[in-house]
């Protein structure tokens, strides 16, 4: 009973061009950002990445040493010298431009914001489009129970959030395939990388191939996009207009990145989803924008707002009268 | 027989406002129901309360047997329906529409087919639902509602946007459902005449209340007057009384309860008794001058 309630999800996704639209712009971004690479290494193609790595770090140090940048960036920019560092000690080149590395790097820039978002327009109006066309009185006027119905659009919601995320990183490396250098699966990199306190510690690094360390990273990026689709899910629920609902999940998605940037002293901002989603970019070795967020507290954060947001969404579904 | 549709003192209150108030009826198999009132009355939240789309503060709802809140699943399968307008998926074909619905009742597709033949539609079947007039979009819904036999169809003003042919087709095709496969049909409307023409009962709500409940003999076809217009009220008032007739009467106008074949004598007796007649005509009583009647408006017995 349950597989024809998720066909019919499905089927109205698709023919609401919801799904062609996120593949649309991700093929849009994805080609823009692989045009910006293929320059930049014919550019730089015959430098010394050792020189580069160095540079980059004396430069990075010098700005910290000058002060004057809030705290946050501060933070990162150490982190970021001890990780380049690190690489450079071992000998090995961080930030090669070839198509798995851009496929491994999308999982970073895009897990935050991009694809939350595209999971935003999926899911914003899976439940609020029924109701401002008038078809929930249908739908719910048939014998299947509420939950059932709200259940399906759940699961819906989640296979195309991980359709999505799979679509990006095949896309990533179709597109940036016949730009790029195309190997380098088992290329090294290091993972583990902690600062507790101010102090970083080395300790916990550990040395992965690249294909392991990418599939780390979009497990990540899965986790927090099953979180997102919950949470978009309850906003449809929650408002009968679907531009309510959508506008909503952007201004919460794009509003709370701004802020854990912004605005660190507050720290009751670690609460906020939106801090927990750059879950890839902690694991790769980015600080969280609050000193006491660990990985655990990021995971078990996003579980939460998740599991109530599905709650309420449910409670609010299961009992509430339809009116045209 | 078992009623198939059993409402009971059906009531809901929203805020302060009390929207529907103490509504029960019956449906019994084979029969057209017609639940007639002006926009506004309460007919939608009535309908939305027999569905299960809102949660009646009082009373409640049984179809087939079954308590419409306590087995949902049990009770709406006997249901098909359309509440207020028939929206359906614009971006879907009017067969994906129903494959949709086929779905949500596991019916066999060729449920599809017979569906579409009943309203007619089977042309245009592959099209997408935007591209239909509103009358398409009414006889889908009807289709919809049929799917899988329900015993008992509920269809709020199923006659909008339909055209006369389409509303003699849709008709005829209610009264066979009911009268040959004894389902029972709930149709609201707020139109007197297409209720008349369609429907076995009649319950009048107003505002929120049903104002009286009954067959259409009873309640509409014996309300036929003829209207007379005189110069002298008084007089020809006293003449009608005389002769037992029940009437109503305004400055220059009599309504009576007769039938035209007794129009004749009469004329001539006011004729005899010296008082002017005007003009003697057929008056069907609309639907708001019931409502103004029912609810305490002016009237002359």
């Amino acid at each position: 009973m349950f597989v024809p309630l998720v066909q019919n999800e499905t089927l109205k996704i698709i023919r609401r061009k919801r799904f062609l639209i996120v593949m649309a712009i991700l093929f849009a971004i994805l080609s823009v950002i692989t045009f910006a690479q293929s320059r930049q290494l014919r550019w730089r193609s015959n430098r010394n990445w050792r020189a580069d790595i160095q540079q980059r770090i004396s430069r990075m140090q010098e700005a910290v040493r000058r002060g004057r940048m809030n705290e946050n960036w501060a933070r990162y920019m150490r982190a970021e010298t001890n990780r380049l560092q690190f690489y450079l000690d071992h000998d090995i080149e961080p930030d090669q431009p070839t198509a798995p590395l851009f496929v491994r790097a999308f999982a970073n820039v895009a897990g935050f914001l991009l694809l939350p978002v595209l999971v935003a327009i999926l899911g914003a109006d899976i439940v609020s489009a029924e109701a401002s066309e008038g078809t929930d009185k249908l739908l719910l006027t048939r014998p299947v129970r509420r939950w059932k119905v709200l259940a399906s659009k759940l699961v819906t919601l989640w296979i195309f959030a991980t359709l999505t995320l799979l679509c990006g990183a095949l896309l990533a490396y179709i597109i940036s395939a016949p730009f790029l250098p195309r190997g380098g699966w088992i290329a090294p990199t290091f993972t583990g990388f902690q600062i507790a306190r101010g102090e970083f510690h080395l300790d916990g690094v550990r040395q992965l191939p690249l294909w392991k360390d990418t599939l780390i990273a979009y497990g990540l990026d899965w986790y927090a996009l099953l979180a997102v689709a919950a949470i978009a899910l309850a906003l449809s629920v929650l408002f009968r207009s679907s531009v309510a609902a959508i506008g909503t999940m952007l201004a919460a998605l794009i509003g709370g990145t701004i802020l854990t940037q912004v605005s660190p002293d507050w720290t009751t901002g670690k609460y906020l989803f939106v801090s927990a989603l750059p879950l890839a970019d902690y694991y790769t070795g980015r600080p969280p924008p609050y000193e006491e967020m660990s990985m655990v507290f990021c995971i078990a954060l996003l579980a939460v707002w998740a599991l109530v947001a599905l709650i309420a969404a449910f409670a609010i579904y299961v009992r509430r009268d339809v009116f045209g | 027989m078992d009623p198939i549709l059993v409402a009971r003192h059906l009531t809901k209150v929203i805020g302060k406002r009390t929207i529907v108030e103490d509504v029960s009826f019956q449906l019994q198999p084979g029969e057209v129901f017609g639940f007639l009132g002006p926009n506004g009355a309460g007919k939608t939240t009535t309908i939305r309360m027999l569905v299960g789309l809102i949660k009646p503060t009082a009373g409640d709802v049984t179809i087939c047997g079954f308590d419409v809140r306590r087995d949902f699943e049990k009770a709406l399968r006997n249901v098909g329906c359309i509440v207020e307008n028939p929206d359906l998926y614009r971006f879907m074909t009017g067969r994906e529409n129903l494959e949709h619905f086929a779905r949500m009742l596991s019916v066999d597709a060729s449920e599809i087919e017979r569906v579409a033949e009943l309203v007619a539609l089977a042309h245009r079947l592959d099209q997408r639902v935007g591209t239909y007039s509103l009358g398409m979009r009414q006889r889908l819904g009807i289709a919809q509602a049929m799917l899988g036999s329900p015993r008992l169809l509920v269809l709020d003003e199923p006659a909008n946007g339909l055209d006369p042919a389409g509303i003699r087709e849709i008709r005829e095709l209610l009264r066979r459902l009911a009268h040959d496969q004894q389902m029972a049909v709930f149709v609201s409307s707020h139109l007197l005449g297409e209720v008349e023409l369609m429907c076995d009962r009649v319950a009048i709500i107003h505002k929120g209340t049903l104002l009286r409940e009954g067959s259409v003999a009873d309640l509409i076809s014996s309300r036929r007057e003829m209207e007379f217009r005189v110069d002298d009220i008084a007089h020809a008032s006293e003449i009608v009384r005389a002769k037992g007739l029940q009437f109503r009467a305004d400055t220059d106008r009599l309504w009576i309860s007769m039938e035209e074949n007794d129009a004749p004598p009469l004329v001539a007796a006011l004729a005899g008794e010296g008082i002017a007649v005007y003009h003697a005509q057929r008056h069907v009583e609309t639907l708001e001058e019931m409502f103004l009647e029912a609810t305490g408006g002016e009237t002359v017995d």
